[in-house]
């Protein structure tokens, strides 16, 4: 594991596989190192772009309010065209597993949908399956909510009364429904994910269509917990539609993030073709620096510490829940280099008494320059070989303004691309890695 | 017991629950977030055990996904090990974790004989009732251990030298992997030292609850371990599950005899041999005639020490030679896990998805570092399984693998 290789991506969640992805695609020998699996396992399969605007005004169409947002925002950095850059490469590459991924559409020009939640809110996403046809569900004047025996998270009684509190759901007519459970013997609460995988198994497509069929006689619009299949490309949204001949929608669920796992498939499928090695429960606790340039990484894993070493770096190990920063009794900080990320000196500032509304303590992170480099606190450039993606960055609030995927997926990209630049430069110059012994 | 791993850090974000292969398959099992981190809570408290804690099959996929580095299989295994202290163990129970300790009781009888008595249609119907599958791949034992034969085994005498931890598969029932092995070092620059001293690393008996007997494993093999470490010899092993016990369970279950003895890091053999051609030692010229094609599976125990797949790394390395991970998850032996009568299902379940891979693989051979992973693979898809290492030999050697 000394062994150099071009672009070590450190993180395996949205951000880190777009990058490993575009950085293998330029040609680049790729290493992800990852202490555990990324936000995709728990997260649902619509990709948010920008859902609410810095005033807390809900946006219709991402790409014009991009333009509203603060200069350090990551979009504002990047620029919508990069954006886009990597959010066709995310769907160029689902959709080769089968996972077509798409926005609504009005007038020719894309936007949000509110998509319900099996809590019975509405959440504004950018990119859904292609089973899901957004236009459906304002069309839809009677709806079947279902779900599953012995399935605590989704309620149908409870989604309906939840519902009926948005004006466009209201004068709907509501139908909830329990189907039977395929568990017979379950010693534990059933989640999502054990009802999409009994649905892949041998019987499973008939269990769904055969309880549903008759329930959903004179609907036109089934709603129900997404359980359609565990992977990418399953066929079972849309036998399920095509046998039940009216729209099928998957709401968004609590975690584990079945939806999130179609997502995290398709993309460990394409970069396992590209030979892009996994470096699994390994945690990076610390880096050689000098001048300027990272020169290797400190693993720590299983009770074993080693250096690893790369041309370039991109860090897209998440926010204070991924892993990527750390609080500390009065500051922040990145958690492998040890920037210090600007927080009020007050602790009080760093959060606000409205709950969900957005605290100082969320929006921090990693300072970057237009090429995602990292800055210092003077706002000079820190490391010129390392490039830092997704939840990591400061200056947004995915969960406040639901750009979470998003910000990821774009920003990992393009820092795939660029660290794949830099290493190639290193290898036409001859230059081994940078720096110290093999 | 007197440790305890705090599960204080969990945050119940479920990751470990998407990647549990026994949770997948069954819903008897309450899965790693509920039997590790938050049952943990309920034990401290006092209160009973959940009966569904004899489904972990310590397979350590909890630990490779949590991102909070919680270590679900050892607070798993730490509770299994106090209520087979509280209500004993089953007879089953130890000879699957001793086996070891059978071939030395069973050393005077010949293998064919031997074989004869544990494999027949008979024996496997008695050890069937008393617990043991009878559709599961017993392995058989060879006719000599890999430690009798690797004495007779001639080596150059060279400067520089390697001990080598064989582990009780590979000395009981598969020797052949350890003679390649020995080849290989050889080949490499290195004189190959297997010390009579080093015992079965344990694993077998933590996951069955004889924690008495691992901790007397640990105690012989931590003090072979210092005096060829504080010597400077390396010391390697081609087996992950061995790798790993030394590295993560017995400093985290006995941390007195780690600090007493030193840490007892087995390096991964595979890695080792890497090293040696990046250093120019070991040359990997490829002499056999003809392409092959394998099909490579990662051990869990080996994606859980965080250093990669050297293994497959080494095999692409060969000019003739493409060899694809399978990427398709835990192969459901777990050591000694899929032999058990009411385990055996699940095992096979588990593994479905990899045998299917390697059926459609249309590889020469599948291969593996983990001899049960290997045997598992050959039960579960008819294909042939072979370590890493034997694989580099035989193309070395210019012939075909057997
Ligand atoms: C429950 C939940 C549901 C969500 N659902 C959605 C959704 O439906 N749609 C949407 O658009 N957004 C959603 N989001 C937001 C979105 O998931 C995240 O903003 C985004 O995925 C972050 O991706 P990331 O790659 O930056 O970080 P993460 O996904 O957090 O990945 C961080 C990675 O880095 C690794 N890591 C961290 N530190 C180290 C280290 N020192 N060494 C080695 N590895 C390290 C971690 O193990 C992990 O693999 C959700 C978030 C949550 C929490
Ligand atoms: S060790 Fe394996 S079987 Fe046991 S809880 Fe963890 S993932 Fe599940
Ligand atoms: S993955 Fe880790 S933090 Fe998440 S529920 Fe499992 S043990 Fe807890």
């Amino acid at each position: 594991m000394s062994r150099t290789t071009d672009v070590i991506v450190v993180g395996s969640g949205l951000g880190g596989l777009m990058a490993a992805l575009a950085a293998a695609r330029q040609g680049r020998e790729v290493r992800i190192i990852s202490e555990g699996t990324g936000c995709l396992a728990i997260g649902t399969g619509c990709v948010d772009l920008l859902g609410y605007a810095p005033d807390g005004a809900s946006v219709e169409d991402p790409w014009a309010a991009m333009a509203e947002l603060a200069p350090a925002h990551p979009y504002s950095l990047l620029g919508a065209e990069k954006v886009r850059e990597g959010l066709d490469a995310l769907t160029e590459t689902t959709a080769r597993h089968g996972l077509v991924l798409r926005p609504a559409s009005r007038d020719g020009k894309p936007r949000n949908t509110r998509v319900p939640t099996i809590m019975g809110t509405l959440k504004p996403t950018y990119l859904m399956p292609d089973t899901f046809e957004p236009d459906d569900l304002g069309k839809a004047k009677r709806v079947l909510v279902a779900s599953v025996m012995g399935f605590r998270d989704c309620r149908p009684a409870l989604v309906i009364d939840q519902l009926r509190r948005y004006p466009d759901w209201a004068n709907k007519e509501y139908f909830p429904c329990l189907i039977p459970t395929p568990f017979d013997d379950a010693h534990r609460a059933l989640n999502a994910l054990d009802l999409a995988r009994a649905a892949e198994r041998p019987g499973g497509s008939e269990w769904l269509i055969g309880s549903l069929k008759e329930r959903a006689e004179g609907c036109d619009l089934v709603l129900m917990p997404p359980i359609c299949g565990r992977h990418a490309g399953s066929p079972l949204a849309r036998e399920l539609r095509e046998a039940l001949g009216c729209p099928v929608v998957e709401m968004l669920s609590i975690p584990p993030g079945v939806g999130g796992l179609r997502i995290r498939d398709a993309l460990m499928r394409e970069l396992a073709a590209l030979g892009v090695e996994l470096v699994e429960n390994a945690n990076v606790i610390g880096a050689g620096v000098a001048e300027g340039k990272c020169l290797s990484l400190d693993i720590s894993s299983t009770g074993r510490n080693y250096a690893t070493k790369a041309r370039a770096y991109v860090l897209a190990t998440g926010g204070i829940l991924g892993g990527g920063v750390l609080l500390e009794p009065g500051r922040a900080i990145e958690r492998v280099f040890g920037l210090d990320l600007a927080l009020p000196a007050d602790v009080a500032e760093w959060t606000e008494p409205e709950i969900f509304g957005s605290q100082a303590v969320s929006k921090v992170g990693v300072r970057v320059d237009d090429k995602l480099r990292p800055l210092d606190a003077n706002g000079a450039l820190a490391l010129e070989n390392v490039f830092f993606a997704g939840r990591s960055l400061g200056a947004h609030d995915p969960a406040v303004e639901k750009s979470g995927y998003g910000v990821a997926l774009a920003t990992g990209w393009q820092a795939g691309l660029a660290a794949a630049e830099l290493a190639a430069a290193a290898h036409n110059t001859g230059e081994a890695a940078t720096g110290g012994e093999q | 017991m007197s440790v305890r791993v705090s599960p204080d850090k969990c945050i119940a974000c479920t990751t470990c629950v998407v990647h549990c292969p026994v949770a997948r398959v069954t819903p008897k099992f309450l899965g790693p977030r509920m039997i590790g981190p938050a049952y943990e809570r309920f034990r401290l408290l006092g209160l009973a055990e959940d009966e569904s804690l004899t489904y972990c099959a310590n397979c350590k996929n909890c630990d490779i996904t949590c991102p909070q580095g919680v270590p679900v299989s050892s607070i798993n295994m730490l509770a299994r090990a106090e209520h087979c202290k509280k209500h004993g163990t089953s007879m089953r129970d130890w000879v699957l974790a001793h086996g070891e300790l059978q071939a030395k009781l069973l050393q005077l009888i010949p293998a064919a004989l031997k074989n004869f008595g544990m494999l027949n249609p008979v024996t496997r119907k008695v050890l069937d009732m008393f617990g043991i599958d009878k559709r599961a791949p017993l392995p058989a034992f060879a006719p000599k251990t890999f430690r009798q034969m690797a004495r007779k085994v001639e080596q150059p005498s060279l400067p520089r030298k390697v001990v080598f931890f064989p582990g009780c598969f590979v000395d009981v029932y598969d020797p052949q992997t350890g003679l390649d092995m020995i080849w290989a070092f050889n080949r490499a620059g290195y004189e190959v030292i297997t010390p009579e001293k080093f015992g079965c690393c344990g694993l077998p008996m933590i996951a069955n609850g004889f924690w008495q007997d691992s901790r007397r494993q640990a105690k012989r093999n931590l003090a072979e371990i210092a005096r060829w470490r504080d010597q400077g010899i390396p010391v390697v092993t081609g087996c992950p599950s061995c790798a790993l016990t030394f590295r993560q369970d017995l400093p985290e279950f006995f941390p007195d005899l780690v600090e007493k003895h030193g840490a007892g890091v087995l390096e991964d053999a595979q890695d080792f041999l890497l090293d040696c051609v990046d250093r120019g030692e070991l040359e990997l010229e490829d002499k056999a005639p003809g392409d092959l094609s394998l099909i490579y599976h990662a051990p869990c125990h080996l994606r859980a020490q965080g250093n990669g797949l050297p293994g497959l790394k080494l095999l692409q390395r060969l000019k003739g030679v493409s060899a694809r991970n399978a990427d398709a998850g835990c192969c459901g032996i777990s050591g000694s896990y899929g032999f058990k009568k009411e385990k055996y299902d699940i095992a096979q379940e588990v593994g479905s998805e990899l045998f299917h891979v390697v059926r459609e693989s249309g590889a020469d051979f599948a291969t593996s570092e983990c001899g049960t992973c290997r045997v598992q693979i050959q039960h579960g898809s008819g294909k042939k399984a072979l370590h890493p290492v034997s694989i580099l030999r035989a193309r070395l050697e210019g012939r075909r693998p057997a």
